[in-house]
């Protein structure tokens, strides 16, 4: 599959590495050759110095005949153009990122599919989602709806006092128990547990199970003491942090520390009133604590920089927070966060990589995320006609190592996937792997 | 730090693609009924003995490695190449003396084409075609051979593929290494089978078309004949090979764009080929027009015998129709000069490479101007593209260096007693991979004479040469091997 993209900033660059390691060809192109001189020799990539809007120089790095075309330079204005200048050369399917809510409402995308983009991405928007749906449930790291809710994955991180802690699998009770327990994550390490494993203590664990039996496993778990969200407190007044305060439940009450004062002036236009926004530094504990930290339920930090966003997280930990969020730029970060105990960590790069990701397979498959704690992916495959899956039952299935079968969907009714399950055409199944092995799976569907 | 047991695991399996290579050689022996078939069976058992004491030396081993690891696998696939290579020569006994076979193994891995031997037409078939066949595979370098033929370093491939690549820039045709990789091999061995069946109708055995079409497109210079392209006597067989040593000489890349796409205005448009064939062309009329006033007129004479050397040691192949140190000296001193030049980068030819003194000389050319305009930004462009202020420092390190390795080999080279033309003659064309020198060095003679110390000397030379120093030199500072 022949990829080109436009930008080598974060986003791009980290795509570029991710697909350029799966044997995709990827031509990354940008004006700036520092930017590439750093990716060129290092990884198996054409980089090619030149301006992404420029149609000699699409012309020549092959635009006509390349299946993807991503465009995430930082001007959303320019990957249109470029979107649009590439689709008319050829390019069979383009991407554009973008920074502007209104161009993502469905009733426009007509018109931008007629102009040439087939695709819109707004990672910030995808970041805000995330931060929402990790501060409504509190007690979950990752949450992850397939096909509108019939199924959920959520991920939780089990301490001491779970009822399920130390008991393998296969004795915790056979198909009637209400979800399924997809992957755990120990250490650095993912696993795809089998009937003899068991949960320790400090695992995150990745069940699949239905929406109504959410607060079945919050229950073995051992997490009922924790505290509904009624309180959020946002530091770092960017971009994501808008987008946050605009999708955010009504019930809860948001507070905003930003420390340039100018951007203040700004946010109070970009939010609306119920939305308290404070001039001061996030760092500044006492500030924190006249502004209400010690009430406050939710506390998610999204300045620019990765270290002041871990330290801020522990300090509103130790100040008694229960639910912490952190935004986390560095990728080799993301490891040693968790083993401090951020709850959920959010990566721009990595939300937007993978729902680019997606958009590559083929179009079997509706839904793909990446995790951003374990090594992972999780994906929706729709089942065809006549497709190996269908044909045993999922135990004889011989499929590969790394991969978990969590959950179906059939007729818009979600179930979960046992040993004995049979699948059928048509099914919407969701599968757990490790790395990116979806491309080896692909085939079973 | 430094992984060993990839290192290990990865000259293993190059190891295993030598003893492939080594027993093809074998059927040599069988076909022609000579007594060399045992010694290449013999190598390639060796080779796969030792390759396997590598693979399990190097067995579970982290499948990433560092720039260092890259450097030294580099370094190393080109040194136990060239020692596993010699076995054929010292097992048969046409070669008995280890530093003749390992100079000779190694000249023709690097491509350079200095020979030890005497009386080349005594060797057997086998030996003849390995030692073509050590040129071919290192005209386009090993790690990039087997990056074309197995897809054993993955993308850790890119890392090894920028070590050993000479020029200072690295065009891919694809994005892909693996996909470039066969492209250009694909180029390559056109170039050869083409070659092949033009010599042969020319009048040169089958055989021998074969071998010189190793050589020629890896612009190494080993001929099956003691008298080298001059033994055929055949104005046909001269032309063609000019023309193929031309052609090896351009950047692999250009010639893709014109095979494939038929960018001819690339090509024409490209500054390093401008330069490359501008060079051969002035020299050549130089050249010629001294040796047709001497000879009193014979202008196609003179004009091909030029062309020939010219073209040969510009390429750096080595190949010699006419021994130029019968030549007027002033003639010598414009030969010398060209064992400097090289052709393209991209290309199989070694020295200093067209790309490098184009930017050199726009580079003086530029401060010139500096002085005059104090305030303006001249920028350095080739092909159009303007050279940022990274790689004119880079230019001009390796310049010093390769002036610096030159002087302190000539050194080095007197001091193991050469006669002083003779020593500078032999540093410039081992560092270049050339082949004939000058004086007794020249193109009439063998290397054989030349003491054992000095042979090791220049093998090393070729090496770093064909490896465009910095990556083997690399390995000699103490900074390398520190821990960070």
């Amino acid at each position: 599959m022949k990829i080109i993209i436009a930008g080598a900033g974060e986003v791009g660059t980290h795509l570029a590495t991710l697909l350029s390691k799966e044997k995709q060809s990827i031509i990354l192109m940008d004006e700036d050759e520092d930017k590439l001189n750093k990716l060129d020799g290092y990884f198996d990539l054409m980089t090619v110095h030149a301006s992404p809007s420029s149609i000699a120089s699409l012309k020549e790095v092959g635009v006509q005949d390349a299946d993807l075309f991503i465009a995430v330079t930082p001007d959303e204005s320019r990957n249109m153009t470029a979107c649009m200048i590439a689709h008319n050369l050829g390019a069979h399917k383009t991407v554009a990122r973008i920074d502007n809510y209104e161009y993502l409402l469905p009733k426009h995308q007509e018109f931008w599919k007629k102009l040439g983009i087939d695709s819109l991405i707004f990672p910030e928007m995808l970041a805000a989602k995330e931060i929402v749906d990790a501060v409504k449930m509190s007690w979950i790291r990752q949450w992850w709806e397939v096909r509108d809710g019939a199924l959920v994955l959520i991920g939780v991180k089990l301490r001491a006092g779970a009822e399920i802690l130390n008991i393998p699998f296969f004795e915790l009770g056979g198909p009637d128990i209400p979800y399924h327990v997809v992957a755990i994550k120990r250490g650095h390490e993912t696993i795809i547990p089998r009937g003899s494993d068991c949960i320790h203590e400090n695992d995150i664990v990745y069940f699949m199970t239905k929406k109504e039996d959410i607060p079945y496993i919050r229950k073995i778990a051992g997490k009922e003491k924790y505290a509904d969200v009624h309180r959020v407190m946002i530091m770092g007044g960017g971009r994501i942090a808008v987008r946050a305060a605009n999708i955010i439940p009504s019930d809860m009450k948001l507070t905003i520390i930003e420390s340039n004062r100018h951007q203040c002036n700004r946010l109070t236009e970009l939010v609306d009133n119920k939305v308290m926004v404070i001039n001061g530094d996030g760092r500044d504990l006492s500030l924190l604590v006249e502004e209400g930290l010690e009430t406050t339920d939710a506390f998610v930090a999204l300045t620019e920089n990765s270290e002041t966003n871990i330290l801020a997280c522990l300090t509103a930990k130790r100040m008694g927070v229960s639910k912490t969020v952190a935004k986390i730029e560095n990728l080799d970060y993301i490891d040693m966060a968790e083993g401090l105990d951020i709850g959920t960590i959010i990566n721009k790069k990595i939300i937007a990589a993978s729902h680019i990701y997606q958009m590559m397979l083929d179009a079997d498959v509706s839904n793909v995320k990446c995790l951003t704690l374990a090594n992972a992916d999780v994906a929706e495959f729709t089942v065809k006609e006549k497709a190996p899956v269908t044909r045993k039952a999922v135990k004889d299935l011989g499929l590969p190592k790394g991969v978990a079968l969590g959950g179906l969907i059939r007729d818009g009714e979600g179930m979960l996937i046992t040993g004995n399950t049979k699948i059928q055409a048509g099914d919407h199944v969701v599968v757990f792997c490790m790395g990116l092995m979806i491309k080896k799976i692909e085939k079973f569907f | 730090m430094i992984n060993q047991k990839i290192i290990f695991r990865i000259l293993g399996f190059l190891l295993y693609i030598e003893a492939l290579m080594l027993l093809f050689c074998s059927a040599f022996g069988f076909y022609y009924h000579e007594d060399d078939n045992v010694a290449f069976t013999v190598a390639g058992g060796i080779s796969i003995l030792v390759g396997g004491l590598f693979s399990y030396l190097g067995r579970k081993a982290e499948k990433r490695f560092s720039r260092r690891d890259g450097y030294i696998i580099v370094s190393t696939s080109w040194i136990v190449f060239s020692l596993v290579g010699m076995l054929p020569y010292i097992i048969s006994g046409y070669i008995p003396s280890v530093t003749d076979a390992f100079f000779e193994t190694m000249s023709g891995f690097t491509t350079t084409g200095a020979s030890i031997l005497n009386n080349i037409e005594s060797l057997p078939h086998g030996l003849l075609f390995w030692r073509s066949m050590t040129q071919w595979i290192g005209g386009l370098g090993i790690i990039f051979f087997t990056i074309a033929v197995l897809p054993i370093f993955g993308a850790n491939g890119v890392q090894l593929f920028a070590a050993e690549a000479t020029g200072p820039k690295h065009d891919k045709v694809h994005p892909r290494i693996e996909v470039t990789a066969k492209w250009i091999w694909s180029i390559y061995l056109g170039l050869t089978v083409v070659q092949t069946f033009l010599l042969s109708q020319g009048g040169m055995g089958w055989f021998d078309s074969v071998c010189h079409s190793l050589t020629t497109t890896a612009t190494g210079g080993y001929s099956t004949r003691q008298a080298s392209i001059a033994a055929y006597n055949s104005p046909y067989i001269e032309y063609v090979t000019i023309l193929f040593m031309f052609l090896s000489g351009i950047n692999f890349t250009l010639l893709f764009f014109l095979l494939f796409k038929g960018r001819v205005h690339k090509l024409l448009k490209d500054t390093e080929f401008r330069w490359y064939a501008g060079i051969v062309l002035s020299f050549t009329l130089v050249i010629a027009a001294v040796l047709a006033v001497q000879r009193g007129g014979d202008l196609e004479g003179s004009f091909r015998e030029a062309l020939f050397q010219v073209v040969s040691v510009q390429t750096t192949t080595g190949f010699m129709s006419a021994d130029y140190t019968l030549w007027p000296p002033v003639l010598w001193f414009l030969i010398s000069l060209l064992m400097y030049a090289g052709a393209c980068a991209g290309s199989t030819s070694g020295a200093f490479k067209c790309i490098r003194i184009a930017m050199l000389f726009k580079l003086v050319r530029n401060e010139f101007l500096r002085i005059v305009h104090p305030n303006a930004i001249i920028p350095l462009r080739i092909s159009g593209q303007v050279i940022h202020s990274k790689a004119k420092i880079t230019l001009l390190a390796f310049f010093a260096l390769y002036v610096g390795v030159v002087i302190g080999g000539w050194g080095v080279m007197v001091a193991l007693g050469l006669d002083m033309t003779d020593a500078y003659g032999v540093v410039v064309s081992s560092i270049g991979n050339i082949g004939p020198a000058l004086g007794t060095y020249g193109p009439a003679y063998s290397w054989a004479h030349m003491p054992d110390a000095a042979k090791w000397f220049s093998s090393f030379l070729m090496l770093i040469g064909r490896l465009e120093l910095f990556s083997v030199l690399l390995l000699f500072t103490p900074g390398f091997w520190k821990k960070q």
